[in-house]
Formats: structure tokens, C-alpha cells, sequence
């Protein structure tokens, strides 16, 4: 069975290299538009992004991202919102709220698959450096970079190598045997 | 003689904030990570000083520096990768004493 979405789905890659090609700005903001309809426990909307597309910003974020072995030509920063977490008694630490970062961080790699960039997680970074150099206010958590540009004919190898995964390798039916 | 300088403020800046914020986010991170770290420092590194250093240690960087193991051998073969890893420790040790001199005292 096959269509438009699990094809996306399906050739989806994370792009570790990625092209000197600049992105319009209006593509980061088709991708933002995207994030807005993940799913979001209780629709408490605890996350907050931000774009950058500064070359000189993006250069601070990877000084202080190890994880990041791309050159992005931009940067959307997920973060948790802290007080606004708390507004509703929940701690910003709670497994819901970090739930969410991955749903928003799919729905970005997604919608940047679909408009032909090359995309990729990046959760290795000082959260306290990136505060600095975002200049985000107190209670902002930074908690995962989606890089964005057009991904390089070439890619680095994994850190592993990739080993066949069925869904059933992955799935139990009803209940564990 | 004093040796060359080979890094600027900017790449020395950029190395300095990789290797502090790796040394905490190494904190929460696998294991695995910590070899892959380092070596993307030294890459970094050797990128940004192979125009002013010496031919000696031009060499190095481009001939043993870039037969670095595959990352994904480490979770395949982790003997073969560390196997991999020495002969490149091998090199830079070569590479020092060539560069230093052997038994060469200062005292």
C-alpha cells in the first residue's frame, strides 16, 4: 500500500552534509507553519521555536553543538517553555513535554522532505551555551535543532551501521507471549 | 627557533567551545559518543591548521589523519576499529618524534 504521506515517510532520511546552497526564508516558514498543526498533549502548546537563518548565528550554534556535523543554512530551535508548563502544574521536565518535542521535530523533518530540503536532528549541544547565544529568556529550554538546507550528494556514514528492521522486529501484537 | 602559529583567535574560539560544551554534553549521551567527539575535534582541528603547519606535519594530516576508522565500525568490529585507531596513534607518535626529535633534551 502506498500514497502521497507514507511514501514522505518512507524516503525520509536525516541529512548529515549538507550543500552551500542558501534556503528562502519562505520555505523555514512553510516548515514552522507545519510544526503548528503536530500534536500537542492536552493542545497545552508547551513549545517554542526559533529560526535562524544569520550565518554568523548558525556558525555560534555549531561551535557549541558537537552533535552538529552539518553546515545548516538554517537552524529551527525547539524549546520547551518552562513557566508556561508550569502554568498548567506540570514540571518542564515531565516525558509529555519532551513527547512533544519529537512530535513537532517529525513534523518539521517531514515538511522539509516534502519541499525537497535535506533535514537534520541535532540534540548534542550545551543547553546553557545556546541560551547565551539565543539570548532566550529565562525558562526557555533549547531541546533539539532541526538543521535545514539541501542535502549534500554525499553523506558521512552513521555511527552504525544500518541493519535490516522489519515492523515486525520492532512490534508485538495484543500482548508479550 | 619559536614554532609557527597555526590557529587564529576565531578557530582556536571554536575549538574551545567544542571541546568544553562535548565535555558536557558528553554527561547524557551514550558512551559511544566520546571517541566520535574527539575525533571530530581533532578533524576540526587538523582542518584548520593543515595550510600554515609545517610539511612534516602537512603529511600527517593528509596521509594517516585520513584513514580514521569508519565510525560505524566501532559497533560492528570494535577491536578491528581500536586496531584501526592504533595505527593511526602509531603514525602520530612517528610523526612527533620526527617533528621534536628523539631524546632531545631542553633541561
Amino acid at each position: 500500500m502506498t500514497n502521497a504521506v507514507l511514501e514522505a515517510i518512507r524516503t525520509r532520511r536525516v541529512a548529515r552534509a549538507l550543500t552551500d546552497a542558501p534556503i528562502d526564508r519562505a520555505l523555514v516558514e512553510e516548515i514552522l507553519k507545519a510544526a503548528r498543526w503536530a500534536p500537542s498533549g492536552g493542545n497545552r502548546r508547551l513549545h517554542r521555536f526559533v529560526a535562524v537563518q544569520d550565518p554568523m548565528t548558525i556558525r555560534l550554534l555549531r561551535m557549541a553543538s558537537p552533535g552538529m556535523f552539518q553546515r545548516p543554512q538554517a537552524v529551527i530551535v525547539i524549546c520547551i517553555d518552562g513557566p508556561r508548563a508550569r502554568s498548567f502544574g506540570m514540571l518542564p521536565t515531565a516525558k509529555g513535554v519532551y513527547v512533544d518535542v519529537g512530535t513537532a521535530a517529525q513534523t518539521m523533518l517531514l515538511a522539509a522532505h516534502s519541499l525537497g530540503l535535506g533535514a537534520g536532528p541535532v540534540t548534542s549541544f550545551s543547553r546553557a551555551a545556546v541560551g547565551a547565544i539565543l539570548n532566550l529568556p529565562e525558562g526557555l529550554s533549547p531541546e533539539m535543532f532541526i538543521c535545514l538546507g539541501y542535502a549534500a550528494p554525499e553523506q558521512p556514514s552513521a555511527i552504525r551501521p544500518r541493519t535490516p528492521v522489519t515492523w515486525q522486529s520492532l512490534s508485538h501484537w495484543e500482548r508479550f507471549p | 627557533m619559536p614554532s609557527a602559529m597555526v590557529l587564529n583567535e576565531d578557530e582556536a574560539l571554536e575549538l574551545l567551545a567544542f571541546l568544553i560544551t562535548a565535555a558536557r554534553t558528553q554527561l547524557d549521551e551514550a558512551a559511544e559518543y566520546g571517541p566520535l567527539r574527539m575525533l571530530t575535534a581533532a578533524g576540526r582541528l587538523a582542518d584548520f591548521i593543515a595550510e600554515r603547519a609545517s610539511p612534516g606535519t602537512r603529511g600527517l594530516l593528509a596521509g594517516p589523519l585520513k584513514e580514521l576508522p569508519d565510525a560505524a565500525l566501532r559497533a560492528v568490529d570494535p577491536t578491528k576499529y581500536a586496531a584501526q585507531l592504533d595505527v593511526v596513534c602509531r603514525a602520530v607518535g612517528e610523526h612527533l618524534v620526527s617533528h621534536f626529535g628523539s631524546g632531545r633534551s631542553e633541561s
